[in-house]
């Protein structure tokens, strides 16, 4: 051990920047360095990516044998006895491949968010960044950097392997408007999900009740008994919301159009940062 | 200049904090004594924003700790309840600390080299020793190169030249006209290094002022606490 050198008396350059702007911004900076150096962030997000692949690669023949006995007619049949126009189940297929992976985003969002209460961290982060507001902020902002990237990624592998089993037949497909606008719902979807699934872990302070909560919401959709929950809770829940925002209602059963899909992904969003933000605001950091 | 003015603390029925009113002054070191549970740490995550009080002040320079701006640039603390996730790697642990201050990220090395980590910066948190994970958090504490320190138990875990690095330390900070508020339960250790002391038990403030003065009368500081906290030496309360 040895004496401690001082720091320059006058900070210059990006450090420099004050006010509520530089403090976030700063603040920012730190969440995503959490983000980046926890190693539970990087096998959670690794493990869905290889899934993803898996599943993909899984089904990849089966895929393309279909797209390669499409009628001259645009005629296409994913599913044994279900007959389709070939571009708009190609397409509803893309965005399908990865919802069905984008569904698993909470976890990353739940570790990253439960972080804060194993070993103290809170305490920490608190006396770092003292305004929970703007922490949270911070925190928010950076997580969703982080998911946009990861669900852009997903996005990019159910491209690829859609491209593989398409380019013999309309190679162009994967560029048009529709493609383009499907995923964007999808990246959409996942980060709004994503971000609920944080909030959640923020105001249980604990992953694993966030991880389960989110869980049980999917699950509440998944097992799609409208009879028992009502076609109107369906599409209040996320998961039934993003299905009436990714999906096309001509080939599947939907519970509300796009639009109301999209306002309830951003209501559960915004409400249970909300609760997020007053529980951190008032509990003391522990 | 740290100002604590009639503080108080509940929890439910229980009070952890009474009243406490004192003041750390720059250039000296003020050490907080007080048996286990007597209201330490409890007076100090209030001062730093961590719990909020049911009634009173504290404040630093005159401002609440949420007030001030890039607060790790004016104030280093180390508390117990404040630490690492044992996964990450040290460097990645103060490199984020650093980055949410603007604390230049030269600063990192620096502090790495002044509390003897530098060679196990890249070891995760969690192989760390109990005395290596004091020093990390004495490191985040010096980071801002900060005008006061708060350190709650700062020589747990540390070996013998670790307590007199410390000592040393918290001596030329405030020889420098910096600020030191100092939590121990090493009473010699405290003699050795503190200007001026505040003495609570069961959350209140049973006696403070220069060191000299607290223990007029008693043949060590030891004494003297245990005078006025009505304990005895011994195993525990």
């Amino acid at each position: 051990m040895s004496a401690v050198p001082r720091t320059s008396p006058a900070p210059t350059g990006r450090s420099s920047r004050t006010g509520t702007t530089g403090a976030v911004l700063h603040a920012t900076r730190a969440e995503l360095s959490k983000i980046l150096t926890l190693p539970g962030v990087w096998i959670v997000t690794g493990i869905i990516l290889a899934l993803d692949v898996l599943v993909m690669s899984a089904s990849a023949g089966l895929y393309a044998e279909a797209v390669a006995n499409i009628t001259p007619d645009g005629i296409i049949e994913i599913f044994i006895g279900e007959p389709q126009a070939a571009t708009v189940a190609v397409l509803d297929m893309l965005v399908a491949s990865s919802l069905q992976i984008g569904v698993f985003l909470p976890i990353p969002a739940a570790v990253i968010a439960g972080q804060e209460f194993r070993s103290h961290q809170l305490g920490l982060s608190v006396l770092a960044v003292p305004r929970r507001g703007r922490l949270l902020a911070a925190k928010v902002l950076a997580t969703t950097a982080y998911l946009l990237v990861v669900a852009v990624l997903i996005a990019g592998i159910s491209t690829a392997f859609t491209y593989a089993a398409v380019r013999d037949w309309n190679p162009g497909l994967l560029l048009t408007g529709d493609a383009f606008l499907g995923q964007g719902r999808f990246v959409v979807f996942a980060v709004l999900f994503s971000l609920t699934g944080f909030a959640i872990t923020v105001i249980a302070r604990s992953t694993l009740i966030g991880i389960a909560v989110t869980v049980v919401l999917l699950a509440l959709t998944m097992m799609r008994s409208p009879a028992r929950t009502g076609p109107g809770l369906d599409a209040f829940l996320p998961a039934g919301a993003g299905r009436n925002l990714l999906l096309d209602a001509g080939a599947n059963h939907l519970s509300a159009g796009p639009v109301h899909g999209l306002l309830v992904l951003v209501g559960w969003a915004l409400a249970t940062t909300l609760i997020a933000g007053i529980t951190l605001g008032r509990r003391d950091a522990r | 200049m740290i100002e604590v003015v009639r503080l108080s603390k509940r929890y439910g029925d229980k009070v952890a904090v009474d009243d406490v009113g004192f003041t750390a002054r720059p250039g000296r070191v003020t050490g907080f004594l007080g048996p286990n549970g007597a209201g330490k740490s409890s007076t100090l995550r209030i001062l730093l924003g961590l719990d909020a009080a049911t009634s009173g002040t504290a404040s630093i320079n005159g401002k609440r700790y949420r007030d001030l701006d890039r607060p790790l640039r004016t104030v280093g603390a180390l508390l117990d309840g404040a630490g690492p996730v044992p996964e990450r790697r040290a460097v990645d642990h103060l490199a984020w600390v650093a980055r949410s201050n603007g604390i230049p990220p030269r600063r990192v090395g620096e502090v790495l080299d002044v509390v003897g980590l530098a060679d196990v910066a890249r070891q995760r948190v969690r192989k760390y020793s109990l005395g290596m994970g004091q020093r990390l958090g004495i490191a985040v504490a010096l980071l801002g190169d900060p005008e006061i320190l708060v350190l709650d138990e700062p020589a747990n875990g540390l070996d013998p030249e670790g307590i007199r690095w410390i000592r040393t330390l918290l001596r030329d900070h405030a020889a420098s006209g910096r600020t030191v508020l100092l939590s121990s339960h090493l009473m010699a250790e405290m003699a050795g290094t503190a200007d001026d002391v505040v003495v609570i038990d069961h959350g209140r403030v049973v006696a403070q002022g220069p060191v000299a003065e607290v223990t007029a009368g008693h043949p060590s500081l030891e004494a003297a606490f245990f005078a006025l906290t009505g304990d005895r030496p011994g195993p525990g309360r």
